[in-house]
């Protein structure tokens, strides 16, 4: 009886991820594949693809622009994330408080994240333009906030982390607001603070959301694109903004050598993959407990 | 909770109900590419996004389908920023439209891989109609591979006349050098078209340049509209035999340091910082009122006739020791070699080729025809506006810069801007020569992978 | 305690007020681009006030450069890929979740792995696939890539599936309903807003997505509302006027969707922790 009952439950698993599983072997698993059989291929989309071995991983990893933006969109990474986690939770835990206009302060803060990228960076390089822009009328001061080497990481890691607050503030909104009423009533009835309460009890409940977002927060940072695009095209000055998908898209559309950008793309998901699973190693050994 | 599980329920089957006439919809309106009911034939004619050009095509296509009623022509228009990128993606599977606009700079991979029609050949007996010059930049190893459509003409000088009334400064004539200072009457004119934030001209004893009230000139980092007028009057190579030759060769160097100065030494342009990847700052500076002498093409004549609230002129680029020698530009309409509809393609392109079909083009006075007999319209269209257009075609005159197709720009030619654009910051490693150097041999190095 | 309290209330009050101008300048500044004439764009600064007020840059969008189609073919797009998409994520997360079967925790993973791909490179095999197919320029081609369900959503459903208890799930059972009847009256329910969210994000992404649809289409018919908004944007002139005013349209769907949804998400947003 068991095995079959078994056997049906499989067959019912099978039925449901296939649908999804079709997509992702046409459109994802295959473009994949191709990508890395690409990877050692000279290919620039008009003459035919011709086989190279490994010239191009040993150009790829040769090439010191590539390896500086690695450099660079993990600094990026290293500061926005956490940032953008920070104050999301900042203000996760103010909304979780009952605020007046709380809703109305929700959607406002989200329609950074809801706002195509592309044309937000207009604005962003409007507000941040040397001569009659808005953050220098505001200011008074002349500050060259993307034509600066110095500056122009600053200003797009401020624009990344303003367009994510307001998503990242949501989960946090909410997982604070699942905690049971009775842990914190407990923990007060303790003799615990305000502080106290929030940095060992909720905090460490909030583990499985800040996974979540983190994971999903790092996957996405590094590969940053739009906003770089807009407010730093080609690198910026002295290539202080050159992040690797900025890399990628000059290899694959202006270069027109599919191969290289092939090897880039995989170097970066290594990297994310990476990442990830320290990720879940990190939490996965601190996520021990159950709430029923 | 049971009120909001029913009005969810019914939130679900109200979205599920639209999902279903939008897939109906989009069945009943999917046209496809199919050839219609009927024997008509649809040719594609892609351009990249300009409203007024695709007005002026549809017009003229309206007319050919008069006289050509089994083929219809549709106008696709592709956002600019990204036409470079989609025409290779679309080459590359076998598809893209029928018929393409390209720039000299991007054509040449596509041309040497046959991915073009052969316009020599087959239209060999409209070679003639066409502008010499666009004639010329297409022409690769004897084919021309492609039908000019418009040409840019030569460039001039927008200027504000109240400010340069004001200064007294007269633009019908200057010339620069930069070697004999002496000779050189285009760098005063500027500087006393030039003000600080204490009223002082940059000719005067004190001037701030870093606190500009009133900019001269809109020298930056411009191949078309600048840089490329300076080189070619100074009698310099820009680009030659495949390879870029602007720091090697001596008079391309000077002239390009020439302006590199005008705005770093002499401050009587804006600083790099705000035109530095800005295309837009200086013509809006000029707009505003706060630039003097606007060097630029006859792309901007539209927008200048329009926004422009000061009585403005147009005069002649400063001649250089070479004389007035600019930098321009045509474009051509490419047939595709993997079109599915080759003798509508061709037919089509005859017919933009000839006179007929390019009067709607000039008479929009959006783009001077490439076609010489059509280009009358264009300037009767200015001159019914109360704009003598002429200076664009006599421009050209002493000749134009000697620019030769670099196959494959494309792989190094943002490397190049942000290499300029670090010149023109005023943060070269060492002078200017060296900077220019070092640009060069990048750029050539890029090209040969 | 009080005093204590009130402070906490307005430090509380002056954060999110300071967050929420930051948050909102640059729309305030799109907004009133929208509102200006070309002439004025061009002639005085950006930050300065719309004067006169237009409406015509609206207008002109909606008459002359089709964006009322644009708008219809977007929604069109979105409400058939929510629709399928989250069905099918709902679908297959349910099985990571609650069912065993060989090879499921491999394949999650493997799904959690594509996310992980620029989608810059995997953009032109797939294109090269849909030209063979004849899939260039029509809607199936525009939606077809993320119909069938999607890494992100079954990641962010399978933690949810995972949480609800199993004694809910298991009363179902001993009643005698299958997986399919258990998913449907107990699973769907429970995770109600979660699915409400799910919905606003893949609403919110596709209705923003660029890349793909500017591939696969060609031309005015099936243009989406991103791709109509860069083609506003010419060689020389960036139209910045429209461009703001194109902004402001596509943005404000969304901006009702939200409104309308936005209790539900924040309830649902809670990520529970356990395995």
């Amino acid at each position: 009886m068991g095995a079959r009952a078994d056997r049906r439950e499989a067959i019912t698993g099978y039925a449901f991820v296939l649908p999804s599983f079709v997509g992702f072997v046409a459109f994802l698993a295959v473009p994949i594949a191709v990508v890395v059989w690409l990877s050692f291929q000279h290919w620039d989309l008009i003459t035919p693809a011709r086989f190279v071995g490994l010239r191009n991983w040993l150009s790829v990893f040769a090439d010191d622009r590539f390896v500086r933006s690695l450099g660079i969109t993990a600094l990026f990474v290293a500061i926005a994330v956490p940032l953008q986690t920070a104050f999301g939770l900042l203000v996760g835990v103010l909304l979780s408080r009952r605020v007046r206009g709380g809703g109305l302060f929700r959607v406002a803060f989200l329609i950074p994240w809801i706002s195509a990228p592309l044309t937000l960076g207009i604005v962003w390089k409007w507000i941040f333009a040397p001569t009659d822009g808005l953050l220098n009328a505001v200011i008074g001061q002349r500050v060259e906030w993307l034509a600066s080497p110095q500056l122009v990481l600053g200003s797009i890691i401020f624009v990344a982390v303003w367009s994510n607050v307001g998503y990242v503030s949501l989960f946090f909104a909410a997982g604070l607001g699942a905690i049971p009423e009775q842990v914190i009533e407990a923990a007060r009835i303790d003799g615990a603070g305000g502080w106290q309460t929030f940095w060992r009890i909720q905090l460490p409940l909030l583990r499985p959301t800040t996974f979540f977002v983190l994971v999903t927060s790092l996957i996405s940072a590094f590969q940053i694109f739009d906003t770089v695009y807009a407010l730093a095209p080609n690198g910026g000055p002295r290539g202080a903004a050159d992040v690797v998908s900025g890399r990628i898209y000059h290899e694959a559309f202006q270069s027109f050598d599919f191969g290289r950008a092939s090897v880039m793309a995989i170097v970066l998901m290594l990297i994310l993959v990476v990442a990830t699973v320290a990720s879940r190693l990190y939490f996965s050994k601190r996520t021990e407990y159950e709430l029923s | 909770m049971r009120t909001s599980t029913r009005t969810f329920t019914r939130l679900i089957a109200g979205v599920a109900g639209l999902a279903a006439l939008a897939v109906g919809l989009s069945g009943c309106s999917d046209s496809g590419s199919a050839d219609g009911a009927g024997d008509t034939t649809t040719v594609t004619f892609r351009i990249w996004s300009d409203d007024a050009v695709a007005a002026a095509y549809e017009k003229s296509f309206d007319a050919f389908t008069k006289a050509n009623p089994d083929i219809t022509v549709k106008v696709n228009q592709v956002p600019w920023a990204n036409y470079w990128d989609k025409l290779r993606t679309d080459l590359s599977a076998g598809g893209g439209d029928d018929i393409f606009w390209t720039n000299a700079y991007n054509f040449a991979p596509y041309a040497d891989n046959s991915k073009l029609v052969n316009v020599s050949s087959k239209l060999s007996n409209e070679v003639d109609a066409w502008e010499p010059s666009a004639v010329k930049q297409y022409t690769r190893k004897g084919t021309l591979w492609g039908v000019p459509q418009l040409i840019d003409g030569g460039k001039v000088l927008y200027y504000n006349k109240e400010l340069v009334e004001k200064a007294g400064v007269d633009l019908t004539d200057l010339a620069w050098n930069p070697e004999h200072t002496a000779d050189d009457t285009f760098l005063p004119a500027l500087k006393k078209l030039t003000v600080d934030a204490a009223g002082r001209t940059a000719d005067e004893p004190g001037f701030d340049g870093s606190n500009l009230t009133q900019y001269g000139f809109n020298a930056s980092n411009d191949f078309d509209a600048i840089i490329g007028n300076f080189v070619g009057s100074n009698g310099g190579l820009y680009q030659s035999g495949g390879k870029y030759t602007f720091a090697s060769n001596a008079k391309a160097e000077q002239a390009i340091e020439y302006v590199v100065n005008l705005v770093d030494k002499y401050h009587v342009a804006p600083s790099a910082a705000d035109t530095n990847g800005n295309g837009d700052f200086t013509r809006d500076q000029f707009l505003q009122g706060k630039l003097a002498v606007f060097e630029s093409g006859s792309y901007n004549l539209a927008t200048i006739h329009s926004s422009a609230k000061f009585d403005w002129g147009i005069a002649p680029i400063p001649a250089g020791p070479a004389g007035r020698i600019p930098v321009t530009n045509s474009i051509i309409a490419a047939g595709n070699a993997g079109s599915k509809h080759a003798d509508a393609t061709l037919k089509v392109l005859r017919w933009i080729g000839s006179e007929k079909g390019s009067l709607a083009l000039g008479a929009s006075g959006s783009l001077i025809p490439a076609v010489t007999a059509a280009q009358g319209p264009y300037f009767d269209y200015w001159t019914k506006q109360g704009v003598d257009a002429k200076p664009f075609v006599d421009g050209v005159a002493d000749g134009t810069l000697k620019n030769d197709v670099i196959p494959n720009a494309a792989a190094t030619a943002d490397d190049l801007t942000t290499a300029l654009d670090e010149i023109f910051a005023g943060r070269s490693n060492g002078s200017v020569a060296a900077a220019l150097k070092a640009a060069q041999t990048a750029a050539n190095a890029g090209l040969s992978e | 305690m009080r005093r204590s309290s009130r402070l906490v209330d307005t430090v509380t009050y002056t954060v999110l007020i300071v967050g929420l101008l930051i948050t909102l300048v640059p729309f305030v500044q799109s907004l009133l681009t929208a509102l200006k004439t070309p002439e004025q764009f061009a002639t005085s600064p950006a930050t300065a006030l719309p004067n006169p007020v237009t409406l015509q840059n609206f207008g002109d969008l909606l008459a002359r450069y089709g964006f009322l189609r644009a708008v219809l073919v977007t929604l069109a797009v979105v409400v058939t890929i929510v629709v399928v998409q989250v069905t099918c994520s709902v679908l297959a997360a349910y099985a990571f979740a609650r069912l065993r079967f060989p090879g499921r925790d491999v394949l999650f993973w493997a799904y959690l792995g594509t996310l992980m791909v620029p989608a810059i490179v995997t953009t032109i095999p797939l294109y090269t696939l849909f030209a063979q197919a004849g899939l260039r320029d029509t809607f199936w081609g525009i939606i077809a890539p993320s119909l069938l369900g999607s890494p992100y959503a079954v990641f962010l459903l399978r933690q949810h599936f995972l949480a609800i208890p199993h004694d809910l799930l298991n009363a179902a059972t001993l009643d005698g309903a299958g997986t399919l009847r258990t998913l449907w009256s107990i699973a769907v329910p429970v995770s109600r807003p979660i699915i409400a969210t799910l919905v606003v994000i893949t609403a919110v992404s596709h209705w923003n997505n660029f890349l793909w649809p500017l591939i696969i289409t060609s031309g005015g018919d099936w243009q989406v509302l991103t791709v109509a908004t860069a083609s506003l944007q010419t060689q020389y002139n960036g139209n910045w006027t429209l461009v703001m005013a194109a902004a402001v349209i596509s943005l404000t769907p969304l901006l009702a969707l939200f409104l309308v949804f936005q209790r539900q998400i924040v309830s649902s947003l809670a990520i529970r922790g356990i395995n």
